[in-house]
Formats: structure tokens, sequence, C-alpha cells
């Protein structure tokens, strides 16, 4: 199904590039101005990724990235929009105008730089692996041959299939959620699980459960970032502007200090 | 998993219903009328009325509804460079599917009626229209109820497709949930949901069945 | 006065001729029996005249009002005919009743909306009145408890009676039968017959294409006897049952046996 639904997306990737062609080039960046004028900037985001976005128990959206955007909406004096998508078809809401941006512990990779104009990173993250406490396992080493799980489609997937590591395991196995593959680790159906490491943290700290991050797995370093239309120049280094001030006056690190216990964020 | 969470899971799981049960009404609301307008321009001897009805079901019926979701929602920005509302998008979409699955069935119906009633009907001076409406449509409701009492089924279920294109229906709110407190229950619960909801939708028709039964 | 004209009337399908140029005229009052061996085009006669089929050649008239104007002929050289105007035809369609071998009864109506429905909807007549006369018809059809009975309730002779009583509601100038009889088991034909004979008493006009010999030649008037489509004779039941000259005509009678006789 995933598979299909690239192969369209594709298609109607291409099409947006002739469309683009076609479309004369309308000059100067409206961008902020646009979102200023219509009093509210319309964040995109897959709320189901805590701590960054997600639903808490009164329905809510919360999380990192939401109070970082909050604040930074203030600042600009509009209004923030939450906008919920479906993670699979995240560029074509932002190419479509559904959405101005995509804020949600997104990694930056090669073909997003491609597709969108990204902010400078502002937080790091790495890929960690996570296995039951009492299973004996303490390093990377002792899950040769073993089964490693994953969320499918996710930058963990990426990082996992890409490295040497991955040759030494016995298989991989890849879930829609990371829920799934935390409920496959706790029915031994797995023997450790790749995930971002912010959401390793969150998960231990508020289950209070049984798992350890191996040490030694942490690989492939990734970074943050706020995802913008490719011409939306204007609006991307007005936030970025907005997020520099932040991080000078100490708003950034108190409000990283409330969700991850103290400031990672690596704003400049 | 405490009481009070359970409580609140419910109410967020009522609002995600609420959604999923407006797209499965104005669905019906839709699909059923234009089934019947499909199903007689398949009948149709004119080429130029059932082939593009043909080519119409036949993809419809032939791709996944998700991706037809996803041709009508991001579509028409991709050639006309507009954008408009998501949940009409998703009504639009289920419409228009469940409309050529309804017209295949209304068409079964219409064809299995036997012939002797559109005869006695014009002996006895019926008009056309007399004899569809009086005579036909009456029949054939009861011959195709069964038939689209599965499909009902099956779109009360279809309806959690509509997160694809980002409208917050039952299940997404409830995998939502399950991110947030990282277990399964959840969706468990918005399991129960929409069975009462499929016992109500079946019950309906059984009723139904049973009060078309007066004859056979 | 001839209530029912045919004059050459042709009927193809493909290109199998199944009437071919068949004339007969009905009088009032007159009980006309069709005999024949199956595939005989018996069926298809009354259908034409019914425009249940098209022809394909002649003229009916019915009543005096004539049902084809003319002929035209399309690009293929193939005639058709043209038919009158709907005023004329639905004045025959009205004037023509018919009893199907299958009842053909609406299973969703019961017995004596199956009745009343046309007179109403069609006749627009008064409900009040097309139930009172769709009563007396039941009574006449032994079948007035039953009128809040739906047909699946009813017995194969019940049904064709209900049906009978339905085309007699619309008050037709003549009745045709098509097999009545012949979709019911051998011991409810008799009271399929009976209703018949009752009609063929008060001077109904009738037509009925059946397999009955020995009920043709009780009721009826005049005998026709259908082979291939053509009319092979016609006369009397004495003439045609008992003195008939006809070699093929002697030869379809004689399958039927003497007790049928």
């Amino acid at each position: 199904m995933k598979k299909i639904i690239s192969v369209f997306l594709s298609a109607l990737v291409c099409a947006a590039v002739f469309a683009g062609c076609a479309k004369s080039n309308s000059g100067a960046d409206e961008s902020l101005k646009k979102v200023k004028d219509k009093g509210e900037l319309v964040l995109g985001l897959d709320d189901s990724f805590p701590p960054m976005g997600y639903r808490n128990e009164n329905n809510e959206i919360v999380g990192f990235d939401i109070d970082v955007a909050k604040e930074v909406c203030t600042r600009m004096g509009i209004e923030l929009k939450l906008q919920p998508i479906s993670w699979d078809a995240k560029e074509q809401e932002l190419n479509s105008g559904n959405i101005d941006c995509i804020w949600n512990g997104m990694s930056i990779n090669e073909e997003r730089k491609k597709a969108m104009n990204l902010s400078e990173p502002y937080m790091k993250n790495r890929m960690v692996l996570v296995v039951l406490k009492d299973s004996g396992y303490a390093s990377k080493d002792d899950l040769k041959d073993k089964s490693i799980g994953v969320q499918n489609g996710s930058s963990a997937q990426e990082a996992l299939e890409n490295s040497d590591f991955a040759k030494t395991v016995k298989e991989i196995i890849s879930y829609d959620t990371n829920v799934k593959g935390f409920m496959d680790l706790e029915a031994k159906g797995i023997d450790a699980l790749c995930v971002d490491e912010v959401v390793a943290n969150n998960f231990i700290v508020q289950q209070n459960k049984n798992y350890l991050v191996l040490e030694d797995s942490a690989f492939a370093d990734e970074e943050y970032a706020i995802g913008f239309r490719k011409n939306d120049q204007a609006l991307r280094d007005e936030v970025q502007k907005i997020l520099s001030e932040m991080k000078a006056d100490g708003k950034l690190a108190e409000i990283s200090t409330k969700w991850f216990g103290k400031d990672v964020t690596i704003v400049k | 998993m405490d009481f009070e969470y359970l409580i609140k899971l419910l109410f967020i799981l009522l609002e995600g219903m609420g959604t999923s049960l407006q797209v499965f009404a104005l669905t019906l609301i839709f699909s059923i009328p234009l089934g019947m307008i499909v199903a007689m321009g398949k009948m149709s001897k004119h080429l130029i009325i059932n082939f593009p009805i043909k080519v119409y079901i036949s993809i419809m019926r032939g791709t996944p509804l998700i991706l037809q979701l996803i041709f009508i929602y991001f579509g028409p920005y991709y050639i006309f460079n507009v954008t408009y509302d998501r949940f009409t998008a998703a009504i639009i979409a289920f419409s228009i599917n469940y409309a050529a699955y309804f017209a295949e069935i209304f068409r079964g119906g219409m064809e299995s009626m036997p012939l002797g009633q559109y005869e006695a009907a014009a002996v006895l001076g019926y008009t056309k229209s007399q004899t569809f409406f009086r005579i036909i449509l009456p029949q054939v409701v009861k011959r195709v109820i069964p038939a689209s009492a599965n499909e009902v089924i099956t779109l009360i279920k279809d309806t959690a497709l509509a997160q694809t294109i980002g409208v917050i229906e039952l299940f997404s709110l409830a995998q939502k949930q399950s991110s947030f407190v990282f277990s399964v229950m959840p969706l468990f619960v918005a399991g129960v949901f929409y069975y009462i909801l499929n016992l109500v939708v079946s019950g309906t028709f059984g009723y139904i069945e049973k009060k078309l039964n007066y004859y056979r | 006065m001839a209530v029912l004209e045919v004059r050459n009337l042709c009927k193809r399908f493909g290109e199998l001729e199944v009437i071919s140029d068949i004339s007969f005229e009905v009088n009032k009052g007159e009980v006309l029996v069709i005999i024949g061996p199956s595939g005989s085009g018996k069926s298809t006669l009354l259908r034409c005249i019914n425009r249940l089929e098209k022809v394909d050649g002649g003229m009916i008239s019915v009543c005096g009002d004539e049902m084809i104007t003319g002929y035209e002929t399309d690009k293929n050289g193939v005639g058709r005919p043209v038919y009158a105007s709907p005023d004329v035809l639905r004045r025959i369609r009205l004037n023509v009743g018919m009893v199907f071998q299958n009842f053909n009864l609406f299973p969703h109506f019961n017995v004596l909306k199956n009745i009343i429905d046309a007179p109403v909807s069609v006749l627009k007549q008064d409900k009040q009145a097309a139930v009172e006369k769709a009563m007396a018809l039941l009574e006449k059809m032994g079948l007035k408890e039953k009128a809040q009975a739906y047909p699946c309730e009813l017995s194969g002779g019940q049904q064709q009676r209900v049906s009978i009583a339905r085309a007699l509601a619309l008050n037709p100038q003549i009745l045709f039968f098509d097999e009545p009889t012949s979709a019911l088991d051998p011991e409810l034909t008799g009271e399929i017959l009976k209703v018949i004979k009752e009609l063929a008493k008060e001077k109904m006009t009738m037509v009925i294409v059946t397999h009955e010999m020995a009920f043709a030649r009780d009721v009826a008037d005049r005998v026709i006897f259908m082979d291939g489509g053509v009319i092979v004779e016609q006369g009397t039941p004495a003439e045609i049952f008992s003195n008939t000259q006809n070699e093929r005509t002697k030869a379809f009678l004689k399958r039927f046996s003497e007790s049928d006789l």
C-alpha cells in the first residue's frame, strides 16, 4: 500500500513540476506578508509523535515543537493553527498550500532539502536501540543474529537499513507505529527496537518500564528542522530570526527544559 | 491506565465517531441516488452513455479507495491550482466510490426482475414511469437490500481511510491516543465503537428485511 | 361488429418467420380458441396484437381503431410499422385485456391492490368505486376472503383467478388468454376453465390460446388451428374436432387421447 501511494505521489510531484514550469514566477516573495495578512501560521504535523507534537489525554495537540511554534507566532503577532496531516502526504499538503510549514521533529535528509526550504537545524537527534532491561543484552554486539524492530517509513528505518549493523542482524521487522514496536518488544517478538532517541527517552520516562537504551547503540546522528515551501524564503527567514532571539533571551532553553530536562536545542 | 483517563478517552473517541458518522451518513445520502443514476446509465443502450460509465465503474472498483482519496484531494491543486476543504474531498471520494458499487448492485437487482412484470404493467396501461416507480422499484429495493447491507457495513469501516487526507476521525484519534499512552488499548476501544455501530446498522437492515418479508 | 380485426399479419424473429400472412376477425360476444403445436406462433400472435412484440407487416384494428397507420422502409430497405398516435394506442391498450400463462401478479401488492391499482392509477378511477368493483370481481372468482392475502400465499389456480379479475377490472372489450392453465397442476386447471366458461356465458369477447382440447370444444364459438405460423384451418368446434378433412389437423388432434375430447 505504501508503495502504491509513493508511486502515485511521485506522479503527482511530476505533475507539479510541469505545472510549476507553466506558472510564471510571480516576482516578489510575498510569503511573510501573506501569513501576516491572514493572521495565522498553519503548522502541519502528524499529531502522534510524542514529545514533539501529539494529542494528550484531553485531545489537545501539545509537544515541544508546538510550544516553540506558539511562542514564535506570539512574537510575530499572529495565531498558530495546527493542521493534522497524514505524514505520507506532507509534501503535497505543503505544496498545495494547505499548510505553511511542517514542524514535527522532521529529520533533515537530502530529499527533503530538495523538496522544501528547510530552516537551520534546531535540535540533534540520534537513533538508538532499546531492549528489555532483563534481556541481558548490554551492547550492540549482543544483538548479532537477532530480530530488530523499527517504524516503517521513519528516518530510523532509513538509518538502520543503511548501517553496517543491519548486516549482522537476523531480520528487520517494521511496524506502522512505534507503539506496535514497543508492544512486540514487550511480547519478545523482537529483541531490540530502533527508534529516535527523543522517542525512546520520552517513552521510558513516561512508562517507567524496564527498558534500556543500549549505551553504545547510538548511530546516525541527525538534526531536526522546520520545512517551508521552496519559494517561501521571507517566511522561513522571519521564523529563523525569531528562533535565534528566543535562544538568546533564554525562552528556548526554558521550553526545552520543560520537555527534556535540559536545553537540547542547537539554534544559533 | 487509570479510570479517569478511560473516561477522557471515551469522550475523545466519541468526538471522532461524530466525524466518522458524518462521513458515513453524507456518503450514503449522495452515493445511493448517484448509484441509481449510474446503474441506469450502465443499462443504457447508447454507447456514448454506457461506455464512460463502464470505465468509471471499472476505475472505481479497480483502484484502492485510499488512492482515490489522495487524487480527489490533491489532484485539483496540480490540475487547476485550487485547494479546498479536506472533509468535502473525503465526502466526494467516498460518494463516487460507493456509487460505483451501489450501481452494480442496483443493476443486478433491476436485471433480475422477471420480464413478465414489465409486460403485465404494459398491458394494464401503466406508463413507463408508473411501471418503474409503482411496480419495479419497490421489488428491486427488496432484492438489493442484502447486498447493500454489506456495502454499508464496509463503509463504516472504510471511513477510517479519511485520515489519509487529514480528516480527524475515530480511528485516527485512537491511533494518536495510542501513541500518547504507548498502548494499543485505545485502538481496541475504537474497535468496540466500530462494532457497536455495525451492530446498529446490521440490526436496522435486519429489521428492514423482515419488514419487506411480507411477500416473496 | 368486429371487435378485433387482423389482416395479413407477419412477424419475423431474425430470418425466421413465425407468423406469415394471418388474417381473422373476432366479433362481439364471440369466443375464439386458437390451438396448435408448440412453436406454431399462437402466443406470438397474441403478443403482437398486445404490442408486446413489434409486427413486421399487416394491419390490426381494435373496436375500429387502427393500430398501425402504415409502413416505412428504412435505409436497409426493411419495412417498419408506423404505429398510431399515443392516444389511439392507449385506447386500444385499455380495450384489450390479457391473462398470462405465468399470472404475472405484482408480488408486492396484496390481491385487492393488484386489482385496483391500474384502475386507480391508470384510469384515475375513484378508489372507493374501484374497491367495490374489485370485491365484486373477487366474489365472482370465489376469492372474496383472499382480498388481503399476498400472491405468494395463494395456489396457482387462485393466482390465475386474481389475474383474470385484474384484467376484468379495466372493463376490456376483448380479453386474451395465453395458455392460462399451462403453468398449473392438472387438478387446478378445472377452476380456471370454469371461470372462463362463466365469462363466455356472459358474452365476454375472448381469444384463448390453449392446449385443453375438451375445454376448447366446449367453450369455443370458432376454432383456429395454427401450425408453422399460418392458419391451417378454421371453423366451428364441430367442424374442427369431429369432421376435419385436413391431414395436419388430424395428425395434431390424434396426439390427444379420446378422453380429452
